[in-house]
């Protein structure tokens, strides 16, 4: 479902943040992106959902190579690839429901859609008896079940999360990866850039590890944070 | 019920939502909206004001062409196609009208009230005549000198008569308000669009964060474009329609007042004219508050 092959990205002022990646992930996988700060991993995210496009190599998602992907199709593609990160990005003045149902408000969805399809978002996150409470009176850890819930309301094909749990404590970030393991169980690829090693170790998924902007390890039965290749 | 429109379904639903977005916009940045519907509303009085002025030189001085004619009255004994032939052979002349003695009468009669037949039985006093309309009003006494001297013209002192001399400098003021009138709607035109451009980029600034996300989950151009154009749109008409208001009030009070007190000066008032005029200063002020609104979003909505 996603492929990057020989994918370069070099910065204008020539950073060079991803170096000749080759990788591919199947639908429905649960990847974990990981490395020390600076080796690469909001920038690999960052391609799939052409925020950013390759300086080199090609980015295929859903086998449309988006670097191609003319302006106008470029939200059709956001549409199929969820995200989420550290920061949560919530509407502050917007109750859960709200902000949840916004990511179908701006897509034209109608209201019957929105009434089916936002209590089910809410419902996989375990959130339903907080859709009236507004993001301030919310913790860490239901703030980003929030931002899940409005990522996967458009029934995505992918959901990416960039450090989802970096502002969460230990145990919150653990049951909230489990919640993404669990989203991936349904049919939803996750990639989830962290590197958070409690969570790999406890997770043993399938993880990919760059330095310097390669790829250096692809654990694809699964491994920890620091095992050898 | 989903509707179609250019091949794409749209939802009534979003139809509420983009109309909601502009209308918050505009409340969010109330006080800025106000100035600049304010500023708007100014811009376009003076823009209107002078829009109306011309309007009105320009029919004055249209109803004086037309009554900016050479009146001809013939000898007894002369062949009015001759004459009219030697008329018709200056170049000045545009067009000219036989009028004989027995159609004069009635004319007469008619403007006057009188009884055609028991006018008759008195017998007729008036010469057969031809009636001149110069190409340009500018050269009526020249030509009228010259007319003069054709055989078979009246040489009495009003044999050859025409009035309305005004209509010259009635024209120049006219064409001076017209091209005062386009400086004005270039330079108050573009004043417009850049305080609808400086609000609608300050909306933008303000909802950076909520059009961030909008871009992530999939939002089109289009789709997060519509409120702040809804928005330009909304600030232009309020603008104008305030103008149309200010400007219709005033100018009626002039009507009135010249109608009273300067019955010669004849303005142009009706209902379908102020209709005409409202509607178009309204239209106007949505065609600027939209084009100020694009080139605010096209400007400042990459940066976000
Ligand atoms: N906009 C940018 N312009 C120039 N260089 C950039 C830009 N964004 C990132 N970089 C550089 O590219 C490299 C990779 O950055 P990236 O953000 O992808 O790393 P990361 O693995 O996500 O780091 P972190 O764990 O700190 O989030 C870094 O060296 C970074 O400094
Ligand atoms: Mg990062």
């Amino acid at each position: 479902m996603i492929h990057l092959q020989g994918v370069s990205v070099v910065y204008p002022d020539g950073t060079t943040a991803l170096d000749k990646v080759d990788l591919s992930i199947e639908r429905g996988e649960f990847v974990f992106i990981t490395g020390p700060s600076g080796s690469g991993k909001t920038t690999l995210l960052q391609l799939i959902y052409r925020e950013m496009v390759p300086t080199e190599g090609k980015v295929l998602v859903d086998g449309q190579d988006v670097a191609k992907l003319p302006a106008w199709r470029v939200p059709l593609l956001r549409r199929k690839v969820g995200v989420v990160f550290q920061d949560f990005r919530l509407l502050p003045n917007q109750t859960v429901w709200e902000n949840v149902r916004f990511a179908l408000d701006v897509v034209g969805a109608s209201r019957r859609e929105k009434h089916r399809k936002v209590p089910i978002a809410l419902e996989l996150v375990g959130l339903a008896d907080k859709a009236n409470s507004y993001p301030d009176n919310l913790s860490g850890g239901e703030k980003q079940r929030v931002c899940i819930a409005r990522a996967l309301v458009n029934s995505p094909m992918a959901l990416l999360a960039d450090e989802p749990t970096g502002n969460l404590d230990p145990e919150i970030s653990l049951e909230l990866t489990e919640l993404l393991a669990n989203i991936a169980e349904t049919g939803t690829t996750v990639v989830m850039a962290t590197h958070d090693k409690m969570i790999v170790d406890k997770m043993q998924r399938r993880v990919v590890t760059l330095l310097h902007g390669a790829v250096v390890r692809d654990a694809k039965e699964g491994g920890g944070y620091h095992d050898r290749a | 019920m989903p509707r179609r429109v250019g091949g794409t379904t749209i939802e009534l639903d979003t139809v509420e939502f983009l109309l909601q977005q502009g209308w918050q916009s505009l409340k969010r940045n109330g006080l800025m909206a106000l100035a600049a519907i304010c500023n708007i509303a100014v811009a376009f009085a003076v823009l209107s004001a002078f829009v109306l002025l011309a309007w009105n030189l320009e029919h004055m001085a249209r109803k004086q062409t037309e009554s900016a004619v050479i009146t001809v009255e013939l000898t007894s004994d002369a062949i009015p196609a001759d004459v009219e032939a030697a008329i018709n052979r200056d170049l000045r002349v545009k067009r000219t009208e036989f009028l004989s003695r027995d159609e004069a009468l009635n004319r007469l009669a008619e403007r006057m009230g009188y009884d055609k037949e028991a006018l008759k039985l008195v017998g007729n006093p008036l010469p057969d005549m031809f009636i001149v309309w110069p190409n340009n009003p500018d050269d009526i006494p020249a030509l009228a000198e010259d007319i003069k001297k054709i055989k078979g013209v009246s040489k009495d002192k009003d044999g050859v008569r025409y009035g309305g001399q005004v209509t010259k400098k009635l024209l120049v003021v006219a064409r001076g308000v017209k091209i005062a009138a386009a400086v004005l709607t270039i330079l108050l035109g573009s004043a417009t669009l850049l305080i609808v451009g400086a609000t609608i980029g300050l909306t933008i600034y303000a909802r950076r964060r909520e059009i961030r996300i909008m871009q992530l989950v999939g939002a089109t151009n289009w789709f997060i474009r519509v409120p702040f154009l809804i928005e330009g749109m909304l600030q232009g008409m309020a603008g104008a329609a305030l103008a149309a208001v200010l400007v219709l009030v005033g100018y009626y009070h002039v009507c009135r007042y010249t109608a009273e007190n300067l019955a010669f000066i004849d303005f142009v008032y009706s209902p379908e004219m102020v209709a005409l005029f409202a509607a178009g200063t309204i239209l106007a002020g949505i065609v600027f508050g939209a084009i100020g609104a694009m080139l605010a979003v096209r400007r400042y909505l990459k940066i976000v």
